[in-house]
């Protein structure tokens, strides 16, 4: 029997049960619901993150660090260790290798990177704005100068150049706190007060110090040393739906960022420690030059790494949801096995007809494989269709509510994968049609017949 | 021809053995009609059902044409059945939620016909049994009598050399049933198709050329009639 015949005859035989045939993809429904969805969120979740490191790190950057521990969060370096001067211990008592100037110059030698920038540990104290009288405190970062940013007023240098040492770019949000429309604080000068580490002084120094200044000089030098720095104010960044770094801090020149940290923590134990290093890579792959870097003692994560990252998180979650959608396709399983198995016992006569008529036992289970794979087709088309129109109607509901900006879509929906469902759930619903298909190929006409 | 030599067939094992057929012989020219007829339990659906090759005896042979179609491979049978054979049961087993069409078809598909071919052939064979008004229509709408008519179109759509018919005319009343033989004994006599039917009905048996009776399994006697008691298919009778 040809298979175009028997898939018509499958189609027929269906549309002749039409409420049973619909009840029962409706269970495969559900789970194809789910699972488009899913993968719609996956892939909008995916393309979102691959938009949101695209516009905030250059795709040949490095992200340097000694310790390797600190891109595994599972491997921590509490317990007894060697002490070593270079290590920065945190508050919960573990320790982190940190880079040295010798790491930095080491790292500079090399032909592999360039733009090599520390990550300084910037603190001050609180800053000023020419016109306004109050104080006001903000973290503070070195400008990069890899990613071009857009701006509300004032202008940034080309790519990969940096600002005066004596500039600074303030995010967008700054100019609200400060009651300032951003192109009025162009050319208006910020006084930063940075506060050298308060270091015990020492016997000698005191003794000197209450000979000189007398008790005043004593209460100065406990206090701790303060410096004013005077910047003009370069440009205001403007927010950008996908910008993940530096909207919230005031950005200096990085060789502004190396004198305040090398002031504030003159004398202390982190004076000239970093904790990273960011650089560019050059002349080849940045995952040529991470390996390189490893076999040097360094551990580097790159803008693909950090895409893994993201990417882990969100097949994590997918993989929930799955979970979800799987189970409810093996109560569908079920339900199918249990409705092909009623049709089965329904059909004895016509199954005994056509076997009499010389319809071959492999035909018959064909007939049924395929009602199975209609059943799925159904389900699969039900539910794929279902969740798209809804997720194309709520599409801009979601972005709006999560602020995603305006191109950016959380369910994408392609054709491919939804084909590619479709297709699978055809599979299931034949393997679950294959034990009634079974039996009704193995039905002796003679017995079929006989049933009046 | 059809050779039926030493048939036997038992159900059941060592006490409870039970023979439906016991060295059962006979010979069956091409072309003609037999009735098989016997008491319900004598062994005649058995038989029927042996000679179609949908069951399998313990011991004798089959010989259609020449060949045993009880030692064909099962693919073997299927085909032989497919090509060769056709069934009218006394339920009719017409597919009430299809159409006509659909119902005469299944032969054709079963048998791989293209699809081409097979229109042509499935209106010839509703306008032979005057059913050529109702292709479109519902088998479920059908009277009785027109049902068995379809299943008549759809046991000769495929030109078979060997028509079962198992109570042909059972489920029928007598007007209806007339109509049903002469349609069978006319088509089968103009297509020289051999016409075997399985009965307990005296008259119907009469009127073939060749009446078998059984009895508890075994041939209790052969009887050839004269050929003028059959009938010609007269197109005006039928209803």
């Amino acid at each position: 029997m040809k298979m175009r015949d028997i898939v018509r005859r499958a189609g027929r035989s269906l549309k002749q049960a039409k409420a049973r045939t619909l009840l029962t993809s409706l269970a495969i429904a559900v789970g194809a619901f789910a699972l488009t969805l899913t993968i719609a969120a996956g892939q909008g979740a995916r393309q979102y993150a691959d938009k949101l490191i695209g516009s905030n790190v250059n795709p040949k950057a490095l992200f340097i660090v000694k310790d390797e521990t600190i891109f595994s969060p599972t491997a921590t370096n509490t317990g007894l260790r060697e002490y070593n001067p270079d290590d920065t211990v945190l508050s919960d008592g573990s320790a982190v290798k940190q880079l040295t100037q010798k790491d930095i110059d080491a790292l500079s030698k090399r032909d592999d990177l360039e733009n090599i920038e520390p990550t300084y540990n910037l603190s001050m104290n609180y800053l000023t704005v020419e016109g306004d009288a109050k104080k006001y405190t903000s973290s503070l970062a070195a400008y990069g100068a890899t990613i071009l940013s857009d701006t509300a007023a004032g202008t940034l240098p080309s790519l990969g150049v940096q600002i005066g040492e004596n500039e600074v770019v303030m995010p967008e949000d700054f100019a609200t706190t400060l009651g300032k429309r951003p192109a009025d604080l162009i050319g208006k000068k910020l006084t930063m007060t940075v506060a050298k580490a308060a270091t015990p002084p020492t016997e000698e120094e005191i003794a000197s110090i209450i000979a000189t200044e007398g008790t005043a000089g004593l209460a100065r030098l406990s206090q701790g040393e303060t410096k004013e720095i005077i910047l003009t104010i370069k440009a205001v960044k403007k927010k950008t739906a996908t910008a993940l770094t530096a909207s919230t801090s005031l950005e200096v020149s990085s060789a502004k960022a190396r004198e305040i940290a090398e002031y504030t923590t003159q004398g202390t134990n982190e004076y000239q420690k970093y904790f990273a290093v960011s650089a560019l890579a050059k002349n080849s792959e940045p995952d040529v030059v991470k390996a390189a870097l490893k076999d040097d003692g360094y551990t580097a994560q790159t803008a693909k790494d950090l895409q893994g990252v993201i990417f882990a998180v969100v097949n994590t979650l997918q993989g929930i949801v799955i979970g979800f959608a799987i189970v409810a396709l093996i109560a569908s399983v079920f339900g199918i096995i249990n409705t092909q198995y009623i049709s089965v016992l329904e059909r004895t006569q016509q199954i005994g007809l056509m076997k009499a008529l010389g319809m071959r036992g492999r035909d018959v289970a064909r007939l049924f494989r395929y009602e199975a794979a209609w059943i799925g087709f159904l389900g699969g088309a039900i539910g794929a269709g279902g969740a798209t129109i809804l997720g194309v109607s709520l599409n801009p509901w979601i972005t709006k509510t999560l602020s995603l900006g305006e191109e950016n879509a959380i369910l994408v929906f392609q054709p491919l994968p939804i084909i590619g469902l479709i297709i699978g759930l055809m599979i299931i619903a034949v393997i679950a049609g294959y034990l009634p298909a079974r039996k009704a190929a193995r039905l002796d006409p003679i017995e079929a017949l006989r049933t009046e | 021809m059809i050779e039926v030599t030493h048939l036997t067939k038992t159900y059941g094992k060592k006490h409870n053995v039970f023979t439906a057929l016991d060295d059962v012989s006979f010979t069956i020219p091409d072309g003609a009609s037999v009735a098989i007829i016997g008491k319900s339990g004598s062994g005649k659906s058995t038989l029927m059902h042996a000679m179609s090759g949908l069951d399998r005896p313990q011991q004798g042979e089959v010989n259609v044409n020449g060949e045993d179609i009880l030692k064909l491979k099962k693919k073997a049978v299927d085909h032989f059945r497919a090509t060769q054979m056709s069934f009218i049961f006394q339920s009719f087993f017409v597919q009430a939620n299809e159409s006509c069409f659909d119902n005469v078809a299944l032969p054709l598909e079963i048998a791989s016909v293209p699809s081409r071919e097979r229109k042509q052939r499935i209106i010839d064979a509703l306008e032979a049994v005057e059913l050529g008004d109702k292709i479109k229509s519902k088998a479920k709408n059908l009277s009785g009598g027109q049902k068995q008519r379809l299943a008549i179109a759809r046991a000769i759509v495929n030109k078979p050399k060997i028509l079962f018919a198992d109570e042909p005319t059972g489920n029928l009343d007598s007007t209806t049933s007339d109509t049903i033989e002469d349609l069978l004994f006319g088509y089968t006599k103009m297509n020289k198709t051999t016409l075997i039917i399985v009965t307990h009905d005296p008259d119907l048996a009469a009127k073939c050329d060749i009446e078998i009776r059984i009895k508890d399994g075994k041939i209790e006697s052969i009887k050839e009639h004269k050929k003028a008691a059959i009938k010609p298919m007269t197109a005006g009778r039928v209803q």
